[in-house]
């Protein structure tokens, strides 16, 4: 089977994709995606250069709200399902990253 | 009463003994635990049976009987899990929202209640949807009322399952590429993929956002039709949602006006790849079509061999777009990390299973700078073309009848050497669902105890004729409703 994705693309696309890998199952998933992307490649029969794309279905205007406020009592209800709430946000790890950190660590 | 009278009951059989009191939505509502009870730990049709809040609230109607009933009142329903219902589990069959309970009840589910049904439960689905078999639930597979060896079909199998062992009397599922006909067919019921924007997705767990559509599994056609009646319909929440009205069977032309359709066929749907026995059901179906003075037109849908490629370079970059909100921050699984984006990763890969990974790197790939001309576009462009195969044909008949599947239900952990080929089950489906027509699969008969599934497609928005000729083809059929007996290999 021709190789499309390498190994290297596939770990850029995993980072984006925020999904973690061990070496074993990206060699797997390397596999896989090469398989199914021999696939697509049955697309490059079909002369599309004077074809529409269709991204969605519906016709006509989007549908608009008009612009004022409504009251909504819905907070309470979705923020119990929430991992971590403080105060009405919801609390996370630390955003800065850990180079910032231990330079403002070491300005203190 | 007990579950096996009910075997060839419909939505209105139901409404006609609640309204003439001979039982009460108690008295309904313990039979068919009953009869989950008995089946469960057979079939795996339920992740979440809602039995004490659907007591309770059997009880007060029962003690609260209105003069004049609502459509659905007192009736059982069961809900595909991806399907947002208030105060219940919503886990799309994954780990990522196994504790997740959902603040909300979707657009359908409110409506189903506002008619008066009770929520039986939670039905297994392939997780996030993504499946064909419900083998890639996190909480394992259900297995086929018929032959319990085999898969139900997928995703919404835990639905269709239900169904067909009247653990329940109708159920809602979700359609992207198939998953409401595919299982549909292979436990011997009905499925129903109204036209895209038909019914409202509102509180449906996004896969692919111009594919998802929830439809009715029943036993009957006419109970398509009352639980289309009740579901469908404009929700301003839901800006795909078409400005129309919500279906009525007044809908449906006579049988008079039924009887002079045109059906087309085909000629890429019966090609060597359809199991010989299939191609001969739905050949015998149609032979009964024509004998009744209908007439059959060959037609051509010439890039049905394209779909599938396209479908699946189209949806996965929809679900990759669609599953990146599960992140641990506001709802669902969190794996703590050292700071945000370990967190995001941790609770990614451990919250996702194999499929749900693969299709969401698929589907970022196709997206990618350098890739999206190569694929994504292309795929938007064959999807142009797939419809305007459907709209030609559809100008030299009214409908299109076809198999629902190539094959039967495939044994449940059954190998399979090439990925691709598990994806070709849904080969039938998925083209009316790229063009966003209405269509629905009924079982057109049975061989070895294995249900045929036969598939009407429909123009957009024309669910009156589908389902008339639907209604109609059910009746010329004749054929008895499934009650499985539930005992090891074939129950039928």
């Amino acid at each position: 089977m021709k190789e499309v994705v390498y190994l290297s693309e596939l770990e850029k696309i995993a980072r984006l994709s925020k999904l973690g890998f061990s070496a074993e199952e990206l060699q797997s998933f390397l596999r896989d995606i090469n398989d199914i992307v021999a696939h697509f490649e049955k697309l490059n029969q079909l002369d599309l250069q004077d074809v529409s794309s269709t991204s969605h279905l519906g016709g006509g205007e989007p549908p608009f709200f008009s612009d004022e406020p409504q009251a909504w009592e819905g907070s309470e209800e979705v923020l119990k399902g929430a991992p971590w709430v403080a105060g009405g946000y919801f609390i996370v790890p630390r955003i800065v990253d850990k180079e910032e950190k231990e330079n403002e660590d070491r300005r203190i | 009463m007990k579950i096996e009278e009910f075997k060839d009951f419909t939505i209105q059989d139901y409404h006609h003994l609640l309204e003439e009191k001979k039982i009460s939505p108690l008295e309904l509502i313990d039979i068919f635990l009953e009869r989950i009870e008995e089946g469960e730990d057979k079939i795996h049709a339920f992740l979440f049976v809602n039995e004490e809040k659907a007591k309770n609230e059997a009880r007060e109607k029962t003690d609260n009987w209105p003069e004049e009933l609502p459509p659905l009142w007192g009736l059982p329903v069961a809900i595909k899990d991806n399907i947002c219902t208030q105060g219940m589990p919503t886990t799309c069959g994954s780990k990522m929202l196994e504790n997740f309970v959902s603040p909300y009840d979707a657009t359908v589910v409110e409506r189903l209640k506002a008619a008066g049904a009770i929520i039986l439960g939670k039905t297994n689905m392939d997780e996030f949807a993504m499946g064909s078999s419900t083998e890639n639930s996190t909480f394992g597979p259900t297995h086929n009322p018929l032959d319990l060896r085999r898969t139900p079909g997928g995703s919404s199998g835990g639905s269709a399952a239900s169904v067909c062992a009247l653990e329940a009397p109708c159920a809602l599922g979700s359609d992207t590429g198939g998953s409401v006909r595919q299982p549909a067919a292979f436990c011997g019921v009905v499925g129903l993929r109204p036209t895209y924007g038909r019914v409202p997705r509102y509180g449906v767990v996004g896969l692919a956002s111009s594919l998802d559509q929830a439809g009715p599994i029943t036993r009957k056609v006419e109970d398509a039709i009352t639980i289309l009646e009740v579901i469908s319909g404009k929700d301003s929440r839901d800006s795909t949602c078409a400005p129309y009205p919500p279906f009525s069977r007044n809908e449906i032309p006579s049988l008079e006006d039924i009887r002079k359709i045109k059906v087309g066929v085909p000629r890429e749907y019966f090609s060597s790849r359809v199991e010989k026995v299939i191609g001969e059901k739905i050949q015998e179906a149609l032979g009964k079509l024509k004998g009744e003075g209908v007439e059959l037109v060959e037609v051509s849908l010439p890039h049905t061999d394209y779909a599938l490629e396209a479908y699946y370079i189209v949806a996965s970059a929809e679900a990759s777009s669609n599953l990146a909100r599960y992140d641990g921050v506001m709802y669902g699984l969190r794996v703590e990390g050292e700071d945000l984006q370990d967190m995001y990763f941790e609770t990614r890969t451990l919250g996702f299973g194999k499929e749900v990974k693969r299709r969401i790197i698929l589907g970022t790939y196709s997206l990618s700078s350098g890739h999206y001309d190569e694929y994504y576009l292309k795929s938007m462009k064959v999807r142009t073309l797939v419809r305007k195969d459907f709209e030609e044909a559809l100008k030299q008949c009214n409908l299109l009848i076809t198999p629902t599947t190539p094959s039967f239900p495939f044994f449940l952990g059954e190998e399979t050497q090439d990925l691709y080929e598990r994806y070709t089950d849904d080969i039938f489906t998925i083209p009316s669902a790229l063009a966003g027509l209405p269509s629905l699969s009924l079982n057109c008969g049975y061989e070895g105890g294995l249900p045929v599934g036969l598939q009407i497609i429909g123009g957009p928005f024309e669910e009156g004729k589908l389902l008339g000729l639907a209604l109609w083809l059910e009746k010329l059929l004749a054929l008895p409703s499934p009650f499985p007996e539930l005992k090891e290999g074939r129950g039928q």
